[in-house]
């Protein structure tokens, strides 16, 4: 099947089985190794990239269903301000460990943010409930996003 | 390499399926998570795949008549920013998966699954939804409750589509919903009940009740839920055992990987308890 | 450069693993590179009759026993498990051979293809049908005092039995491995915690001369004893197929493939008969510890060790009988789990004193505190606590921070308040470190330090931590100190990253190192420094008799946890967890609170939501959708202190502090359960489906 979309902001034109994995055609094709894959059944997040602002799993997302999509994974994300705001935001709160979960929370994080500028720390909670993490606990990581949010004031 | 079809249209949709037997994939998180078969390995589908999920009619979301008419390919994300859904609803679907598999998922697709843990359907079974399927030949509507047949299986003909899901518009007095999952984020249903009631001056003026995730499909008794309609909340106290036991003959559910039989046997029944008891407080 | 060590800096690593630039195996490319796939037994117990091959294309090939050069068990405590099955199997997932080849869809397809011939025989399914059968892998027993005596004089007599349940790791990254040979020699890449221990076991499986085996650690997305022994095993295979392909070959697991056959926490069963005096005092236990091993022994029986000699937790008991047996099951095999046995127990001794105290109707923390060991004390083992002991502070400290005297008093039906107190045995157990005989090393060339530890960083902080320790000894820039590559041909072996021992006995090593590097600094341009370690006198153990210093010191905690139930799903919500910790002098703060609420975490997810069965040999939980561990919407605000204690020869202090988090949250979550419910919670994990049974019983 012939595929037309958009990757990190570039125009691709791709000829691929329709059932391939979004997860694959990013490590596989294009060697964007920042989308992990930690369960292949949509239940950690590690593989979580943007399609049209939103976040998903890519392990979800079967190629036939990106026609005309806008993609964006972390190697294109890390450019940003906001990706900043959110770099330093996790730093300062020591919301890495391992780092496997790290750019799926990132990707969850500035797709929380992008719709709700202002979460409450429930809706943080909920916003990342998609992506599993075994080293943290989990606060360190909701406090980065706090300090993201301050850090990066009016970026979102 | 599995041959896929991606109609702009839906009658070029239905034209399609008129054709050729197809998988139908609209947000693909089910199938997709189904066939998954291991590390950086694509699944394999035995039909050719027809993608639905971009497609304009079948994302609409409108207000009919006092009707709501949900496009089959409405993501759970999007239902959460319509206006039109009910609050209610919109209580069930922000328990429903994680955010990033709602901006994927279909309510079209949680309903053709026809799991018994389907969270939409409780809901659409309490409100009496119908859905509209088409194919080239026409369009003919069913209540939900006659378009899931069993577990994993819907009423949809080879040549078909689940095109609308058509509710009423109405919100009621009393709406309680509760999800029993293994856990609090992400989880698949082990037990849900849904009580919906209008009162008036100390008695039941509707109510329906519906429980998934307890017996093969959706569990509702509308003999039962009449014998209740107009009773004082003192009466429902004295009916109350032959409610339960009325309900304790129809839960029938089973043992798995996430709970036991006799733990959501149990939990529905009290959670029915617990409804109908508050009802007056 | 002279600041608090306790004050916290920046992770080295955190910002590659933010931008996601990090790589870990799965991302690392190779030429020519083929991908490795599993053919698992699918019988619990079975003899293999035969296996039929389809027709094998070019490029393509099976792997299996007979191309094993050297030894067909991979190599650990009890070297037992076959790297490739040989004539049976005994566990559902057990690695028959593997089949290998450049494009993953046909591997699959010719994996599909194979047929085995079983002959089934009766596996051995439960702990209880193990029990029955006398399937014992391992039996210890040790006593202390005069337990019989004890028993005859006792007025009190009183038994207990506790229970707990499988626990898988959920590392976020599944394992996995690749082998390539550069000439004659071998090198193994991939995602572990103990490269010395793979290369030990490469040595032995791939019959090498020690200098053509390299082991080289790659990031590690997690592990928590999950990537102790078990990657040795895929190793192994991973260089048999390099050897016959004669090409680099990877092999990645999916998650499906690591729930089914990689360790597990193990299974236990713990009986108490305890002894009490005229003062109601505890004076004697019997005690017997069952652990289900599964169908290999392999690391369960030092974990067994751990288990026993944590058994009587921070307690001082005078008489005791300790009788504890690892048992075969035709099961997935256990192995290390952050805490390695101690969990168990020390859930149990937790739970039985707890459950003493409802029943004699003293408070449960006011008992506990009658028995708390203290300084000089005889351990279990009859060894001594040398240390100052802080438990009174802890104590003082948690039960203000929770107000814990006031809620446990006023807490309404379905609210519970609970606590523990525990310890961790920092370190090897017994004569581990020892036998180990760990060594570091420090190169000094110009101005710039390099640190050479075989402890490899999983996202505990250790490169971090281990620079900073030698940052600050020297008093130079953390950017002078340069971590080598976790590479078995660059590093000297320090040991594995286990038992909570890299910062207290690595780190120390690598202190005692910096000050001599120090003293020398201007002696010259380049220079190094070696260390190895050095067991002090004053510590004795008798590994026959199991007597004496089991440990050279314990770091110490209490936790209190708040609950409530639904009196009507009897769903269980964690409201809050407090914790104060003793891990001497706190090397970096922030590193440390993540060390402790990840390790809460997990054990909340132990003791609550992680429900882990077997039936007929197969796991009933086999993916993420079914095995559920906390997400964040699960865990509790947390609040985490810690008191400074610090140890003689630990490095500015410190103590073990990995593994202590664990141990403390199960019993403290299981006691405010108790006591919400008037009910003894003897068994985890605590599910609803349990609390509404119990609840409903007279």
């Amino acid at each position: 099947m012939k595929i037309e979309f958009y990757l990190n902001n570039d125009p691709h034109e791709i000829e691929v089985d329709p059932a391939y994995r979004l997860l694959d055609l990013l490590r596989e094709d294009f060697g964007l190794t920042s989308v992990k894959e930690g369960c292949g059944e949509g239940e950690c997040g590690a593989c979580i990239v943007l399609m049209n602002g939103l976040a998903v799993n890519s392990c979800l997302v079967p190629c036939g269903s990106i026609l005309g999509k806008h993609i964006i994974t972390l190697e294109e994300f890390r450019k940003t301000d906001r990706y900043e705001a959110i770099e330093k935001g996790f730093m300062d709160a020591g919301a890495v460990q391992c780092g496997f979960c790290t750019p799926g929370f990132v990707m969850a994080t500035e797709s929380l943010l992008n719709q709700n500028p202002d979460p409450t720390d429930e809706e943080i909670r909920e916003g990342l409930s998609g992506n599993l993490c075994r080293c943290t606990g989990y606060n360190l990581i909701i406090k980065g996003v706090k300090l993201a949010m301050e850090k990066g004031a009016g970026l979102w | 390499m599995v041959n896929a079809f991606h109609p702009e249209t839906l009658s070029k949709a239905l034209e399609i399926l008129a054709e050729n037997p197809c998988t139908i994939m609209a947000g693909g998180t089910d199938l997709m998570a189904q066939k998954a078969r291991g590390f950086a390995i694509r699944p394999v589908f035995e039909h050719p795949l027809l993608f639905i999920n971009h497609i304009d009619e079948l994302k609409q979301i409108s207000l009919e008549d006092n009707e709501i008419h949900i496009g089959a390919c409405a993501t759970l994300s999007e239902l959460l920013e319509s206006q039109l859904i009910a609050d209610t609803f919109k209580d069930v679907i922000r328990q429903m998966a994680s955010p990033p598999i709602r901006n994927l998922a279909t309510i079209g697709g949680n309903i053709c699954n026809a799991s018994p843990a389907a969270d939409t359907l409780p809901y659409l079974y309490a409100l009496d939804a119908q859905v509209e399927i088409q194919s080239q030949t026409g369009l003919r509507t069913l209540p939900i409750r006659e378009f899931i047949k069993a577990p994993k299986t819907n009423g949809l003909q080879n040549n078909e589509l689940l095109t609308h899901i058509v509710l009423p518009n109405k919100e009621f007095d009393i709406n309680f919903y509760r999800k029993l999952g293994q856990r609090r984020g992400m989880s698949l249903t082990k037990a849900s009940f849904h009580g919906l009631a209008n009162v008036t001056n100390g008695s039941v003026t509707d109510l329906c009740l519906a429980l998934g995730s307890v017996a093969p499909t959706i569990v509702r008794c509308e003999l039962t839920e009449q014998l209740l309609i107009g009773q004082s909340f003192i009466n429902i106290e004295e009916i109350l055992p032959t409610v339960l036991n009325k309900y304790s003959e129809i839960i029938k559910p089973i043992d798995d990987a996430r709970s036991t039989a006799k733990y959501r046997k149990e939990v529905s029944i009290r959670l029915i308890k617990n409804f109908l008891l508050g009802l007056g407080k | 450069m002279k600041e608090n060590i306790s004050q916290s800096i920046p992770r080295s690593d955190a910002k590659a693993k933010l931008r996601g630039e990090t790589k870990y195996i799965a991302d690392i490319p190779f030429d020519k590179l083929l991908y490795a796939k599993t053919l698992r037994s699918t019988k619990a117990k079975a003899k293999i009759r035969s296996i039929l091959l389809p027709k094998i294309p070019d490029g393509y090939f099976v792997i299996d026993q007979h191309d094993v050069p050297g030894k067909n068990r991979m190599r650990t405590v009890v070297s037992d498990h076959p790297i490739f099955a040989q004539d049976d199997v005994q566990y559902i997932g057990q690695p028959i051979l593997l089949v290998v080849g450049e494009d993953r869809e046909t591997v699959y397809n010719i994996l599909a293809q194979i047929q085995v011939e079983y002959e089934e025989e009766r596996p051995l399914l439960t702990l209880e049908e193990a029990e029955n059968s006398s399937a014992v892998f391992t039996d210890y027993h040790y006593d202390k005092g005069n337990p019989c005596a004890a028993f005859q004089n006792a007025k009190t007599l009183i038994e207990d039995e506790f229970a707990t349940g499988y626990q898988e790791h959920v590392y976020l990254e599944p394992n996995g491995m690749a082998a390539e040979f550069k000439g004659d020699t071998l090198f193994v890449y991939g995602s572990m915690q103990c490269p010395f221990y793979a290369k030990g076991a490469l040595l032995e499986t791939m019959d090498l001369a020690d200098d053509k085996v390299r082991v080289i650690q790659t990031t590690t997305g997690g592990a928590f004893g999950g990537k102790e022994e078990f990657p040795s095993l895929i190793a192994c295979q991973v260089a048999v197929a390099s050897l016959k392909t004669q090409k680099p070959v990877m092999m990645i697991y999916d998650r499906m493939e690591d729930i089914l056959c990689s360790t597990k926490r193990h299974p236990s069963k713990i009986r108490y008969k305890a002894a009490l005096d005229e003062n109601q005092q505890i004076v004697a236990l019997d005690i017997d510890v069952l652990f289900n091993a599964g169908a290999y022994n392999g690391l369960s029986p030092v974990v067994l060790q751990r288990g026993i000699f944590s058994v009587t937790n921070v307690y001082h008991i005078p008489h005791l009988r300790v009788h504890g047996r690892n048992f075969m099951t035709n099961s997935v095999p256990s192995g290390a789990y952050r805490g390695f046995g101690a969990p168990q127990t020390i859930f149990g001794t937790e739970m039985m004193l707890y459950n003493i105290a409802v029943k004699l109707g003293i408070e449960p923390l006011d008992y506990k505190a009658r028995h708390l060991l203290k300084r000089n004390d005889p351990t279990c083992t009859g060894g001594r606590i040398h240390d100052e002991v802080k438990m009174f502070e802890i104590l003082e400290k948690i039960t203000q921070m929770s107000g814990y005297y006031e809620k446990i008093k006023h807490s309404p039906k379905y609210h519970g308040i609970g606590a523990s107190l525990f310890l961790h045995g920092c370190g090897f157990t017994g004569k581990g470190e020892t036998v180990i005989n760990g060594a570091i090393q420090l190169t000094k060339k110009n101005q710039e330090v390099t640190l050479k530890v075989s402890s490899v960083e999983m996202g505990q902080g250790a490169e971090t931590v281990l620079r900073k320790i030698v940052a600050y000894t020297l008093e130079i820039q953390m950017e002078q100190i340069i971590f080598e590559k976790t590479d078995t041909g660059l590093v000297p072996d320090s040991g594995p990253t286990v038992a909570s021992r890299t910062t207290m006995i690595v780190g120390g090593l690598l202190q005692q190192a910096a000050l001599e590097m120090k003293e020398r600094w201007h002696e010259a341009e380049s220079f190094e420094v070696t260390r190895r370690y050095n067991h002090p006198d004053f510590l004795h153990w008798d590994d026959q008799k199991f007597h004496g210093d089991a440990y050279p010191v314990y770091s110490w905690g209490a936790n209190v946890a708040e609950i409530e139930i639904d009196p009507v799903t009897y769903e269980l919500t964690i409201k809050n967890l407090y914790g104060v910790y003793d891990v001497g002098v706190p090397i970096d703060l922030r590193s440390l609170e993540g060390q402790m609420q990840g390790g809460i975490a997990q054990g909340i997810g132990w003791a609550t939501i992680e429900v882990m069965e077997t039936s007929q040999g197969r796991l009933i939980q086999t993916n993420l959708t079914n095995y559920k561990i906390p997400t964040a919407m699960d865990v509790p605000e947390m609040e985490i202190e810690f008191i400074s204690n610090p140890y003689e020869f630990g490095p500015f202090g410190a103590k073990c502090a990995g593994e202590l988090p664990f141990v403390g949250a199960p019993p403290a979550v299981a006691a405010a359960v108790s006591h919400a419910l008037k009910k003894p919670i003897n068994h985890l994990p605590i599910r609803p489906e349990k609390l509404m049974e119990i609840d409903n019983e007279n």
